[in-house]
């Protein structure tokens, strides 16, 4: 570098504190910068899966953080890095961010080791949600697999907060054991109101379990679903979309009635950074929900 | 498009005038190769260079860039920041140019502008100039050999003296003050021309245009062809890194010596190293070399294409020359050409009229 150079080197800031902005401005200003965030409380769900909820501290970020069902944020420890979590909460529960986390890897091993009151920081949100309003009027049917009903449950969470616009919604819900059932409270609770068609799936019972056995796609067997007037949506490991995708297609279901969010590693999350690339597609602003005709159109999405 | 005249004898007072406010980076030799440097002298500048070892991404897109600074204890962002070196890229082939404008699609002009990146490419002129098409060079067939938008001024080689487009006010006042700035004649319009025609016919012809690639890729994206190629692969990631239009990173956190302090960093990646697609938990999507090869060759030559109209690869042939495993969108050509014909779906130029009737009525 010539003296030059160095004497023309130039700082630009991305804040200016002084001047008094929206939330939405300042999240805009440098899209990279996580926004300090306490934890409010924590859910032990089962052994290696826990609930979150923030608060994002800084009211004007709080005010302008909108989310839809789907969409998921980047969530900070500095030190440790940032790692793309859906977030679980429906959006109606406002001021509050829920996140549901399996201890999985460095990151979330140390996030599992946070109490009530410190703060991680927080970004988005990010991502195409489930076209929650097109959804509207029709009937629903939901599959999760595992952790997929993290996802999900801000869809599932959200119609219930406007039940009265939706027909008939039916979830599946399908999990290695009974002990790796999440939410199992407020599932319960639901099985005994008309609501929600639930079937609680396990591959491997125990003594206590009274729900269905075998694979999430075994309740397609004796489902009744009117195919013209239902939207599917689904979320699970890798190797369930196919089988669920071909369930929901042999009780035809419309190719672009059939949702599904997919797990990539979002790094950015504003589809630069190539780690969550699908083919063509950016899993973080293209999805990470897609629909089956969408995902048909990917090389390697299934 | 603006264009005016000057003499090849001065370009150093150019060079110079530029120097004044900005820092020049420019093509230097290096070893049997060239590469782009910071100068401090019009002399040390290769004008006449095939290509660069590296490319100019390094300068708005840097190996290794600190987002911001934090303190760990406080969980709080301590610094937010860029810093900028106002830099004229001078000398840059078309190719380059043209990389340089796939970069602004996805860090400039898209739903989510990268303030770091915008910062340096608003302090940043460019200054194009005309080339000799090496053997490895296949720009013409991506439509690349031509710079069409994003540059400041962009010299067109017609003998002893420049056809200059001028792209922009802040390079067209530089330009004027620093040199005898003419209107073209008559003449010189046609030598560049003849220059242009000459650029245009002096590509390698052992690599075949094939304008139906996107097509014939997805036509055959289960070809074993992918197997054998990415097979070869040793997942050193220098394509991407040499790559001009390669912009995939990784975002990480380092921590300084006391642990409490640290910044977090973005650092180039690359979808051919093995751990790209990897997610929490363990599954990776990407997990053998030949699928990493041919996502890396779909965007290359597809994907970028059917999302914003343009093919990502310039065809520089930077990765023809830096890959050990003679892995090259070349070869990719290589081989779809002679599929589509093998399979009809191309037309072979060389067969009769009824045969490729026949083929369409298939």
């Amino acid at each position: 570098m010539t003296s030059t150079a160095l004497e023309a080197l130039q700082v630009h800031p991305f804040h200016d504190e002084g001047m008094p902005k929206s939330g939405a401005a300042m999240m805009h200003e440098n899209p990279y910068r996580p926004w300090p965030a306490r934890i409010t409380s924590i859910t032990d769900l089962t052994a290696t899966e826990k609930l979150f909820e923030f608060r994002l501290i800084d009211e004007r970020i709080r005010n302008d953080f909108h989310h839809k069902p789907g969409q998921f944020v980047e969530v900070s420890i500095f030190g440790v890095g940032e790692a793309p979590i859906s977030i679980s909460s429906s959006p109606s529960k406002s001021g509050f961010i829920e996140l549901c986390v399996r201890r999985t890897g460095r990151f979330t091993e140390k996030l599992h080791q946070m109490q009530c009151g410190d703060i991680v920081g927080l970004r988005g949100p990010f991502g195409r949600p489930f076209p929650f309003e097109a959804m509207k009027g029709h009937d629903i049917l939901l599959v999760a697999g595992g952790l997929g009903i993290a996802p999900l449950r801000s869809l599932i969470n959200n119609i219930h907060d406007e039940r009265s616009e939706f027909g008939k919604v039916t979830i599946i819900y399908g999990s290695k054991n009974p002990s790796e059932v999440m939410f199992r409270e407020q599932f319960e609770m639901w099985r005994h109101r008309k609501d929600f068609d639930l079937y609680l799936t396990v591959d491997h019972p125990d003594e206590t379990w009274d729900g269905e056995v075998g694979l999430v796609t075994k309740p397609f067997e004796h489902l009744e679903i009117s195919p013209e007037n239902t939207y599917g949506a689904l979320c699970g490991p890798p190797v369930m979309y196919k089988f669920v995708v071909q369930e929901m297609r042999k009780k035809n279901i419309s190719y672009d009635h059939i949702y599904m969010s997919f797990e990539r590693h979002m790094k950015c999350g504003m589809g630069k950074c190539g780690h969550c690339q699908i083919g063509h597609q950016y899993c973080c602003i293209d999805g990470p929900v897609f629909n089956y005709w969408e995902a048909k159109n990917i090389q390697g999405s299934m | 498009m603006l264009y005016r005249v000057i003499d090849a004898s001065e370009l150093p007072a150019l060079v110079s005038a530029f120097m004044k406010d900005y820092e020049v980076v420019a093509p230097v030799p290096s070893g049997q190769s060239y590469t782009f440097e910071a100068v401090d002298s019009f002399d040390s500048i290769a004008l006449d260079y095939p290509t660069t070892i590296t490319s100019l991404k390094k300068y708005l897109l840097p190996p290794v860039e600190t987002l911001f600074t934090f303190d760990a204890k406080q969980n709080e962002v301590t610094d937010f920041s860029v810093e900028v070196v106002p830099r004229v890229l001078f000398g840059v082939h078309a190719c380059d140019i043209n990389a340089l404008n796939s970069l602004d699609i996805v860090f400039k002009d898209a739903r989510y502008p990268d303030p770091y990146y915008q910062a340096r490419r608003d302090k940043t002129l460019i200054v194009g100039i005309s080339c000799t098409p090496s053997e490895t060079c296949f720009c013409h067939l991506f439509n690349a050999d031509e710079a069409r938008f994003g540059y400041d001024l962009f010299l067109h080689d017609i003998g002893d003296k420049y056809l200059v487009s001028i792209g922009s006010v802040e390079a067209a006042n530089i330009l004027e003050a620093a040199c005898n700035v003419r209107e073209a004649t008559d003449e010189e319009r046609i030598a560049f021309h003849n220059a242009t025609r000459r650029h245009k016919e002096s590509f390698n012809p052992d690599i075949p245009d094939v304008q139906d690639i996107a097509m014939l890729m997805d036509a055959f994206h289960e070809d074993p062809f992918w197997e054998e190629l990415g097979g070869r692969c040793l997942s050193c990631t220098a394509c991407s890194s040499v790559c001009p239009t390669c912009y995939c990173f990784d975002i990480r956190d380092t921590l300084d010596p006391d642990g409490d302090t640290g910044r977090r960093e973005r650092v180039w990646d690359a979808c051919t190293s093995p751990q790209f697609a990897l997610v929490a938990g363990g599954h990776n999507f990407r997990d053998e070399s030949a699928i990493r090869v041919q996502h890396r060759m779909y965007h290359k030559l597809n994907g970028f294409l059917a999302n914003h109209d343009r093919m990502l690869c310039v065809g520089c042939g930077r990765c023809v020359q830096a890959c050990k495993a003679h892995i090259s969108p070349i070869e990719v050509l290589k081989f779809f050409d002679e599929k589509g014909r093998a399979s009809g779906l191309v037309n072979d130029p060389e067969s009769n009229s009824e045969n490729r009737e026949e083929v369409a009525c298939d």
